[in-house]
């Protein structure tokens, strides 16, 4: 989810000058009265997000509405309790879309984009263990092939593993088994991404380079100081590239395997996300267990690594549509929960799936945002069939809390109608909103020449 | 000086008598229209408070000019205060002056153009940007006082349930006023407007005809004052802020059909 209000989008004018088409466009929070610190990133506003399939879908089913229910919750901050829910910050805030989140930044609990100190005392301060040892959100792709989990597999169990960053680190209140089991159900269909260059035994196929099949090979050789080793003993490829134990390559202690697999879009790499690039852990590896690994073998190494981790469609273009379609997703909880009267899931799903309306509405400038022009009459319409869209919603809360679940359906139903409308407006105003490249430029431009103002 | 937002819970009836006093009615227009009446008993408050933001922005052209930070920053906060209570008001009725005055993101312009280098210290080139505030302003104080000026129920009614719905919006990342860190108080004159131009606009009528529904909205208004009144930001709940917020904004819309006028529009 992206987080709201003003400042969080003021973007550093010294960032501006090396962004390029809006795709990497930053948003650091520049007040100290908030409950962030000021210059914290959360990278929630790129043009781009990553693609995130389901396994469900991919084998031709559908989603269950347990799945839905976890890839709601994924996106709530009601789950989370202190400075996270304050702040917005749920489970998707770090696994954008069930990947990583590379344009993280939290002063004080980053070391570098991309990390976060999970034991830091600002959002539990019961967790904190006095260490500055941040780490990086993996991607979720796959995650059910790919335990134990936790960088140093200390859970052998999903469940668990949840339950911890809920309750511990994100100091939550202890998660119904409902809460719990739905975010199991999701995070275990997230699939990997597909991959041409990777047939289903973990071996190239005839669409990887020739350097590519030239680093396989090196892949699969003996170490020359120790032939019982080789990269593939750990990083087996039958086996998703994992080999689900922990092991001390010298980074700091003990962690576990990693999967190579869609690992193009995993960087910064290693536990601390002390590696930019591929190369550079090729060069760690080869210094670190005397590879002896020619120039070029290590330039086939990285093509491997890039072929393996490679996906046809890593990134899903940010658009009106795909944020409907998401909220509808979420939104679709709603039937269910009404009509077996769950009153604890509608009211998480009103703020949720209310939350996603207003972060909608949001990128829509407001009339008052005098760095785009044109579009006026239609912004106001998007930007009010939006807010409309968001207390139909609470009317559904309304009623479902004072236990009139008949009501509630009518709110329900009374919300779907409006969504077709709504959906109008907002595809006549997008090409004058943030998701529309030169109007995104334009915006952050005149957020930096502010910004700039009170350097 | 007390501001509305105490006053009315000490003694929200009398100052209501007392605005109503000030601005004497016809008996029989307000028999006749009471709704009227009650747009007409809410303008004292806006010219009170555009009063004060005019103010302050002189003082802060004043103070801007003797190169005196401390005291332009203490003239903009109070010209700023004067003009939140007022945003029920502004985007309904002043649409142009509003978004000269409040642009965001504009580094040439308004509040925000002056707040961001003001509140890093500087005096310098706000000159411009705070003549423009006053006259603005100015423009905004005039046109409120021409004769023919007025407020409509409906208009009103938009203005409010707009403005509790933005309320609710979540401040924790640092609000309104991000550079000078007064979002609260932006919140907190919010709320204050939110409750003048309900209670001196539509209570009355409202309690006539659906007292229930009148309370309701009475006591999601002191929720709202409660979430508001806290030491900073840091401490507002931002959950229950929107929530308050949202359902406000839900009670002023279900309030429309008892005053015989049309589901306020929550857009600008």
């Amino acid at each position: 989810m992206r987080a709201p209000a003003r400042a969080r989008e003021v973007i550093a004018a010294s960032l501006a000058a090396v962004l390029v088409a809006g795709a990497a466009l930053a948003a650091p929070i520049v007040t100290r009265e908030g409950v962030l610190p000021s210059g914290t990133e959360l990278g929630e506003d790129a043009a781009v997000q990553p693609t995130e399939l389901f396994m469900t879908e991919l084998a031709g089913g559908k989603r269950s509405y347990q799945q839905k229910l976890g890839d709601m919750l994924f996106s709530s901050p009601a789950i989370f309790g202190g400075v996270a829910k304050q702040a917005g910050i749920s489970c998707a805030t770090c696994h954008q879309q069930g990947a990583g989140n590379p344009a993280l930044y939290i002063p004080g609990l980053s070391r570098r984009h991309g990390t976060f100190d999970t034991t830091g005392a600002l959002f539990n301060p019961r967790a904190d263990n006095g260490l500055f040892d941040p780490v990086t959100p993996p991607s979720l792709r796959g995650a059910t092939f790919l335990a134990p989990y936790g960088h140093d597999g200390r859970f052998a169990s999903l469940r668990d593993f949840i339950r911890n960053v809920v309750v511990n680190e994100f100091a939550g209140p202890e998660p119904s088994g409902e809460v719990l089991d739905a975010l199991v159900a999701y995070v275990q269909d997230i699939g990997f991404l597909p991959n041409p260059k990777l047939n289903s035994d973990g071996r190239l196929t005839d669409a990887a380079s020739a350097a590519a099949h030239r680093g396989e090979a090196i892949f699969n050789r003996p170490f020359r100081r120790d032939a019982s080793m080789s990269c593939a003993t750990c990083h087996q490829a039958s086996s998703a590239f994992v080999d689900h134990q922990v092991h001390d390559v010298g980074s700091g202690g003990w962690f576990k395997t990693k999967t190579l697999i869609n690992a193009d879009f995993n960087a910064p790499y290693f536990h601390d996300g002390r590696f930019d690039s591929y190369d550079q852990v090729v060069g760690y590896f080869d210094k670190r267990y005397d590879l002896g690994l020619s120039e070029s073998e290590r330039a086939d190494l990285v093509a491997y690594l890039d072929a393996v981790g490679d996906a046809s469609t890593p990134t899903t273009p940010d658009t009106v549509q795909n944020e409907l379609d998401e909220i509808a997703v979420f939104a679709g909880v709603l039937d269910t929960a009404i009509r077996e009267h769950d009153a604890a899931i509608i009211a998480v799903a009103v703020d949720t799936v209310g939350g996603e309306w207003r972060e909608l509405g949001e990128r829509i400038p407001e009339t008052k945002d005098t760095s785009v022009s044109g579009g006026l009459a239609e912004r106001a319409k998007a930007r009010g069939a939006v807010r409309q869209m968001v207390l139909a919603l609470r009317q559904i809360d309304m009623a479902a809390e004072r236990g009139d679940f008949d009501a509630a359906a009518e709110g329900y139903a009374d919300y779907r109608a409006q969504m077709a409308p709504a959906t109008t407006a907002l595809a006549a105003a997008e090409p004058f909103s943030l998701f529309d490249p030169t109007v995104r430029r334009r915006h952050f431009a005149a957020l930096a020449r502010l910004d700039a103002l009170a350097k | 000086m007390q501001s509305f937002f105490q006053f009315s819970r000490i003694a929200r009836g009398v100052l209501i008598a007392a605005i109503a006093a000030i601005v004497p009615l016809p008996v029989a227009a307000a028999v006749a229209d009471p709704l009227a009446d009650g747009a007409k008993a809410y303008k004292p408050f806006v010219v009170e408070h555009i009063g004060i933001a005019l103010a302050g922005a002189r003082d802060l052209q004043a103070a801007a000019k003797s190169g005196d930070v401390r005291e332009a920053q203490a003239a903009w906060i109070k010209s700023r205060k004067g003009w939140e209570a007022i945003e029920p008001i502004t985007g309904e009725f002043f649409s142009e002056l509003d978004g000269a005055i409040d642009a965001w993101p504009d580094a040439k312009q308004g509040y925000h153009a002056i707040e961001a280098a003001l509140f890093s210290g500087k005096v310098a080139g706000i000159a411009a940007p705070t003549d423009k505030l006053v006259a603005d302003l100015a423009a905004f104080d005039k046109q409120l006082k021409a004769p023919g000026f007025k407020f409509t129920p409906q208009g009103l009614l938009n203005g409010a349930a707009k403005l509790a719905y933005e309320v609710g919006e979540n401040k924790s990342k640092g609000g309104e006023s991000p550079y000078a860190g007064t979002s609260l108080i932006d919140m907190q004159e919010n709320v204050e407007g939110i409750e003048a131009v309900y209670k001196l606009a539509f209570e009355p009528t409202l309690a006539e005809r659906d007292k229930k529904l009148a309370a309701a909205i009475d006591e999601k208004i002191e929720d709202l004052e409660k979430l508001v009144k806290v030491e900073d930001l840091k401490k507002v709940d931002q959950g229950a802020l929107r929530r308050n917020g949202e359902e406000l904004a839900v009670l002023l819309q279900s309030a429309a059909p008892k005053l015989e006028l049309e589901k306020p529009s929550v857009g600008e």
